[in-house]
């Protein structure tokens, strides 16, 4: 109950600290760490939704961001489209895959299903890289163009339009992803998740539930890959690593499973202390080595996520 | 198509499929006995060829390759047998076992590929080869390092399935990957043969590294794609089975030399992936796979 309370108290605190940090924070860099943060805050919160509340072991999630990165990226820079109709498309771009390799996963089980997602991803990163013509190649895509409202630049004023656009997204999806698990949709998705058997034989359709859930999550992750590309401008098939996905999957798993708030203050907070080690001498790499020793004691001793030492159930 | 190009593509298959089989052996031997999918297997296997880089090259300590083998497979143990006991042990009897060392085995993996980036740097490196010069097989160009992989292939997976069939041990890990609760009730020392099969496996992946260290470069990241490639291999042999998954693994090869022959190499892997997909959806338990839960 006291968390029930704590909660209601502390979205509306969050959203206005939230609104005020570009006011404090004049410096561009820790405005940059700030927007990237919230985009991981949204790719580690919808996978949430699909490995943590639907149980699907997928990890072809950080494929669903990077096809969002490329295809909003391509479209902006080749196409000409407007990076705001980018962005979506990006988006729908992701959730397009996600139905692609739903056809096999909803249909598997177990190992089956990590298997399949992964060479999925593996598989994007090869197209990615051999389309170079089109893509950049290894080299990665430069110059993509930036967004604009009515004349305004977001680069302008040290990137205080990409901060609340940034911003938006993040508590636009948080929001959705909420409404998404709370409602009889989502209840359907934790019902297949704790008991398979029983949930089917009360008539929920799990290829349908599945397919849609995939579908759904890669949509905000797709979201969060356009905004990406249109901020940074520039983009990599690095996105694609193990590296990256281990990173990912590290802020879900320290901010616990199935809460979507969880990750989101895993993203912020691994964000900054990563960029803070990079800093201190000798720790460039090894900092990534030490997220990995955290994900694995907390796998061990708080299988709930950070979030759980604060939740008192 | 003329008999050179059929004898190219079967002998670069057979090449690359002895590899495969090597790599995919090591992770379907982990997950028929342990029941677990190891993702740091190539990154085991990055870290056997450094190792053996560095043992045995003149900038390194110079001590010559059957020295670096050696100090390779004595670390793997070792390695295995920590990997094992720190990231896959403690989650034996949890629901989700499957899924925990799934992520506990990527976080591994980060770990040794950084730390590999962390001692070596970030250049390239390669082992000399073992056998040097190139010989020429049925009109086909190769280079004796490959022929040589060609030959210790199956020599190395012969000696394991001699290993799982005539030793008390062997025996022991085929019972346990049979039906463990059995295999515990007519007294076999469960928690022991699964510190065995892991440190095996890992040094089967060392040893595959340093054949494939000296046909291509080494990097941090060299474990990845012999990785995704047993990845694949295992989704189409079924995992259930050892000699499922080496037929598999040779099938694989010869599919993706001649693919690469007909199609070239950019479109190759997106080719091997719908194939994929077909197959799972008309047999979601693999070619020659049991329904595995």
């Amino acid at each position: 109950m006291f968390f029930l309370k704590l909660r209601t108290v502390a979205i509306p605190l969050l959203l206005v600290i939230g609104l005020l940090v570009p006011i404090f924070v004049q410096d561009t860099y820790i405005r940059h760490l700030f927007i990237i943060a919230f985009i991981y805050g949204i790719v580690a919160s919808s996978w949430d939704l699909s490995l943590g509340y639907a149980g699907i072991f997928n990890f072809g999630h950080i494929a669903f961001f990077g096809i969002g990165v490329y295809a909003a990226g391509l479209c902006a820079k080749l196409l000409g489209i407007d990076p705001w109709i980018a962005m979506l498309i990006g988006g729908m771009a992701a959730s397009a895959a996600a139905g692609l390799v739903a056809l096999p996963v909803v249909r598997l089980q177990g190992v089956y299903v990590v298997l399949v997602t992964f060479a999925f991803s593996q598989l994007v990163l090869q197209v990615v890289i051999s389309q170079s013509q089109i893509t950049g190649g290894t080299l990665g895509m430069v110059r993509v163009p930036t967004i604009e409202l009515f004349g305004y630049n977001f680069l302008r004023d040290y990137k205080l339009g990409y901060y609340y656009v940034a911003f938006a997204l993040l508590v636009a999806s948080a929001f959705c992803l909420r409404q998404l698990v709370r409602s009889d949709f989502g209840l359907s998705l934790k019902a297949l998740r704790d008991n398979e058997d029983y949930a089917v034989s009360r008539g929920i359709p799990i290829s349908t539930q599945r397919l849609k859930v995939l579908v759904a999550s890669a949509f905000f992750a797709g979201i969060a890959g356009g905004f990406y590309v249109i901020y940074l401008r520039v983009a990599s098939p690095e996105v694609f690593n193990f590296s990256t996905v281990s990173l990912v999957l590290s802020m879900v798993l320290v901010g616990g499973t199935a809460s979507i708030y969880g990750p989101i203050f895993a993203a912020l907070g691994l964000t900054f202390v990563l960029e803070g080690l990079a800093n201190v001498n000798g720790l460039a790499e090894g900092r990534f080595m030490l997220v990995a020793i955290v994900m694995v004691l907390v796998l061990l001793f708080l299988p709930k996520g950070l979030a759980s030492i604060f939740s008192r159930k | 198509m003329t008999a050179d190009t059929i004898s190219a593509i079967i002998v670069s298959g057979v090449v690359l499929g002895s590899l495969y089989a090597l790599m995919a052996s090591g992770l379907s031997l982990v997950w028929t006995t342990l029941g677990i999918f190891n993702f740091a297997h190539g990154a085991l296997m990055t870290l056997g060829a450094y190792l053996a880089w560095t043992m045995s090259d003149a900038a390194g300590l110079g001590l010559g390759l059957a020295a670096g083998i050696a100090v390779a497979v004595a670390v793997l143990i070792g390695v295995g047998i920590v990997m094992e006991r720190s990231v896959v042990r403690p989650f034996y009897d949890h629901r989700d076992i499957l899924l925990i060392t799934v992520m506990t085995t990527l976080a591994t993996m980060t770990l040794i590929e950084k730390g590999i980036q962390l001692v070596w740097g970030a250049r390239l490196k390669q082992l000399a080869p073992i056998a040097p010069g190139k010989v020429e097989i049925f009109r086909t160009t190769i280079s004796a390092q490959e022929l040589l992989i060609v030959i210790v292939a199956p020599l190395l997976l012969g000696a394991l399935w001699l290993f799982l069939r005539n030793t008390r041990i062997g025996r022991g890990i085929r019972a346990v990957g049979q039906n463990s609760a059995a295999a515990r009730l007519i007294g076999i020392d469960v928690s022991r043969l699964f510190i065995v099969t892991f440190a095996l496996s890992a040094v089967l992946a060392g040893l595959t590294g340093i054949l494939l260290g000296s046909v291509r470069l080494l990097t941090p990241s060299f474990g990845t794609d012999p990785l995704v490639k047993a990845l694949i291999i295992v989704i189409f042999g079924g995992l259930g089975s050892l000699s499922g998954t080496i037929l598999a693994a040779y099938v694989m090869g010869i599919v993706e030399a001649a693919l690469t022959y007909f199609v070239g190499i950019y479109w190759t892997p997106s080719i091997i992936f719908v194939l994929l997909i077909v197959v799972l959806l008309l047999r979601p338990q693999g070619l020659l796979g049991k329904v595995v839960r």
